[in-house]
């Protein structure tokens, strides 16, 4: 928390704009939004002009705290008898010389409580005037709807095709003058815009110095990795794994039956909602989080495979392959130093294949029939974003009986189909079954260390009362637009392109099939 | 448009020699005003001001506003206490013997536009 005080004399037009200079700096040392330091410029420095302009002097102090900014001005009269009145665009009693100047044209105020979050104004003649006003210097950080993501951006890469937009199952991606964004409020780290990016502009973060095996040379990874070389054997790819200086490897699939476990056995015996949902895809979690907020309580309290598994290796220094920004994400929330070790399977692939081709091809195995899941019946197994849509809405219609629980994955075939791998997830799973205990270990499930919590999506303004004004403009600006959902402005949908226009993210002239006179009416 | 192209066509004063940067700036909009407040308000940031005011609070106010420069019209001239600050605020003035009228004019006409335009 950081709290200024400025003392501010009366008429002293010279030094007017000091204080709310100096305040400009501090906020843009702490990473304020830019559009947030302007509007808190503008209503500190109108305030600070009325102290001047109209009074006997006063004091100017603000106080930054968890994201915003409050602002407290209090002068020492004399006082505004008729507070509303000053509040009008217009009214003003400023002396002349204020005006020869260009100040005292009735603006202050109202230009105070147009670029404020919150404006409150008390006054007693002959005692003074209290102005007081907040602004919000982060609205989607200061929102517990922003998370961590692990979703990398090469905005070079991007060659505009906008594949992305429709991909993207929230709405949160963005191409503007050939550069992808994302609006990480309702991005859910899954990995469909990954999918959709054929020159790579949209990727998973990776480790910054690459694949480098730390002291303890352990290697998690997912099966569908070891699996994914081709008609190499698991065996061997692990030897070749070991080869690159990792003596352990260990796979993730272990805690996947673990959790597949657990999850059947909370739907048979707990107080759950049914069908209760596995927690195995951290993205649909998030979507359940985002989007299906009633799902909520129908998620097993039991953390994904990735994280149990993360907790049974405890200290260790331990490099992750991780096949989608969500799991990284949810390794990272557990254990911050992951970070320097979170490798994409492309670099493990790289290293991997050269050492490979360099042995005797192995004979294809003999596929082995797979092993049945216990109580398979009871499980549903839905992948693919679309599917897995399809199955959360009937969920929450209360359309979806008979089925005691739902294991979703976002990824198209399940974490095999994940498009950072590189081999096709029929064919990965395929090889997984014919090695069956190719490359055992024993799994664990635990319970959560993060409840899970309905997130906000569309975040108008964080006042109702502005929020329901936006969402009139919303409507309006929605009505404006052609319906088209084209794609054109870089966004991906005509609502989103409103929604972007109301925020201040976008103008109504990027869409192509408005008139000019129309785009600038707005 | 840059700013330096603007002063050329123009034919503008430049009082503010020393604030660099700005003149391969891209000028796209403008703004034209003499109360400080509404500059404040609608100044677009990047953007150039016309305006009649020389004294020390439009350095404050086009700073605020993140203007790049402003043009001072009907020949009016800042004293040197103004230029000095816009020189450390790293605002550009420049003065033109046109009225403001004339001097927006020939902007519009080399492309610098208003806020909704």
């Amino acid at each position: 928390m950081e709290h200024l005080t400025y003392d501010i004399r009366s008429g002293d037009f010279g030094g007017a704009g000091a204080a709310s200079r100096d305040l400009k700096q501090h906020l843009k040392r702490i990473g304020a939004e830019s559009d947030a330091v302007r509007r808190a410029m503008i209503t500190a420095y109108e305030a600070e002009m009325n102290v001047v302009i109209h009074t006997e002097g006063g004091r100017l102090e603000a106080t930054v705290s968890d994201g915003q900014l409050d602002v407290d001005v209090v002068d020492r009269g004399p006082g505004i008898p008729d507070v509303p009145q000053a509040m009008r665009e217009g009214f003003s009693t400023a002396s002349s010389e204020a005006r020869a100047l260009g100040f005292g044209a009735g603006m202050g105020l109202p230009n105070i409580e147009r670029n404020s979050d919150r404006l409150r104004v008390t006054s007693a003649v002959g005692d003074g005037t209290r102005v007081s006003f907040s602004i919000i210097l982060r609205p989607e950080a200061a929102d517990q709807g922003a998370r961590p993501s692990s979703l990398g951006i090469a905005a070079e890469l991007c060659r505009d095709c906008r594949h992305c937009l429709a991909a993207c199952p929230t709405a949160a991606v963005r191409v503007r003058e050939a550069q992808p964004s994302v609006l990480y409020h309702l991005c859910v780290d899954c990995t469909c815009c990954i999918a959709a990016c054929d020159p790579g502009a949209l990727t998973l973060l990776d480790a910054p110095d690459g694949l480098v095996p730390g002291a303890d040379g352990v290697l998690a990874v997912p099966p569908a990795l070891l699996a994914g070389f081709g008609d190499h054997a698991v065996d061997t790819v692990l030897e070749e794994l070991r080869g690159l200086g990792f003596a352990e490897v260990v796979s993730v699939h272990p805690y996947e039956d673990e959790l597949r476990r657990g999850v059947l056995d909370l739907a048979a015996t707990s107080a759950l909602p049914t069908p209760v949902i596995s927690s195995v895809c951290p993205a649909v979690v998030s979507l359940i989080e985002l989007k299906f907020p009633s799902l909520v309580p129908h998620l097993a309290p039991l953390a994904s495979p990735w994280e149990a598994l993360q907790r049974d290796l405890g200290e260790r220094d331990v490099t992750y392959v991780v096949s989608c920004p969500s799991q990284r994400t949810a390794l990272l929330a557990q254990q911050p130093t992951a970070q320097r070790r979170t490798v994409t399977p492309r670099l493990v692939r790289e290293a991997v294949l050269p050492r490979l081709a360099a042995r005797r091809r192995a004979a294809a195995g003999t596929p082995a029939p797979q092993p049945q899941a216990a109580g398979a019946d009871d499980l549903l197994v839905v992948t693919g974003v679309s599917h897995v849509l399809a199955v959360l809405e009937q969920i929450e219609d209360g359309r979806l009986t008979g089925v005691a629980s739902v294991e979703p994955f976002i990824c198209d075939g399940g974490c095999f189909g994940s498009p950072l791998l590189g081999e096709d997830a029929y064919v990965a799973a395929w090889r997984w079954a014919a090695a069956a205990g190719a490359a055992s270990g024993e799994g664990r499930s635990y319970e959560r260390a993060r409840p899970y919590r309905p997130r906000p999506g569309i975040r108008l303004d964080p006042d109702m009362a502005v929020a329901i004004r936006k969402l009139a403009e919303l409507d309006a600006e929605t009505k404006a637009l052609p319906g088209r959902d084209c794609g054109v402005c870089g966004a991906p949908t005509c609502a989103a392109l409103a929604e972007d226009i109301v925020m201040g993210r976008a103008v109504r002239a990027l869409c192509p099939y408005v008139t000019p006179e129309e785009g600038s009416a707005s | 448009m840059k700013l330096e192209d603007i002063a050329r066509e123009l034919g503008l004063t430049e009082l503010t020699p020393k604030v660099t940067g700005n003149s391969e700036a891209d000028i796209e909009r403008g703004y034209a005003s003499d109360l400080l407040s509404d500059v404040l308000a609608h100044a677009p940031a990047g953007g150039v001001l016309v305006t009649l005011q020389v004294h020390l609070n439009v350095i404050a106010v086009a700073s605020h506003a993140e203007l790049a420069a402003v043009i001072f019209a009907g020949d009016r001239r800042p004293d040197d206490e103004v230029c000095g600050k816009a020189n450390a605020e790293g605002v550009s003035l420049f003065v033109s013997p046109a009225d403001t009228f004339d001097v927006v004019g020939r902007l519009y006409a080399l492309g610098v536009k208003g806020n909704h335009a």
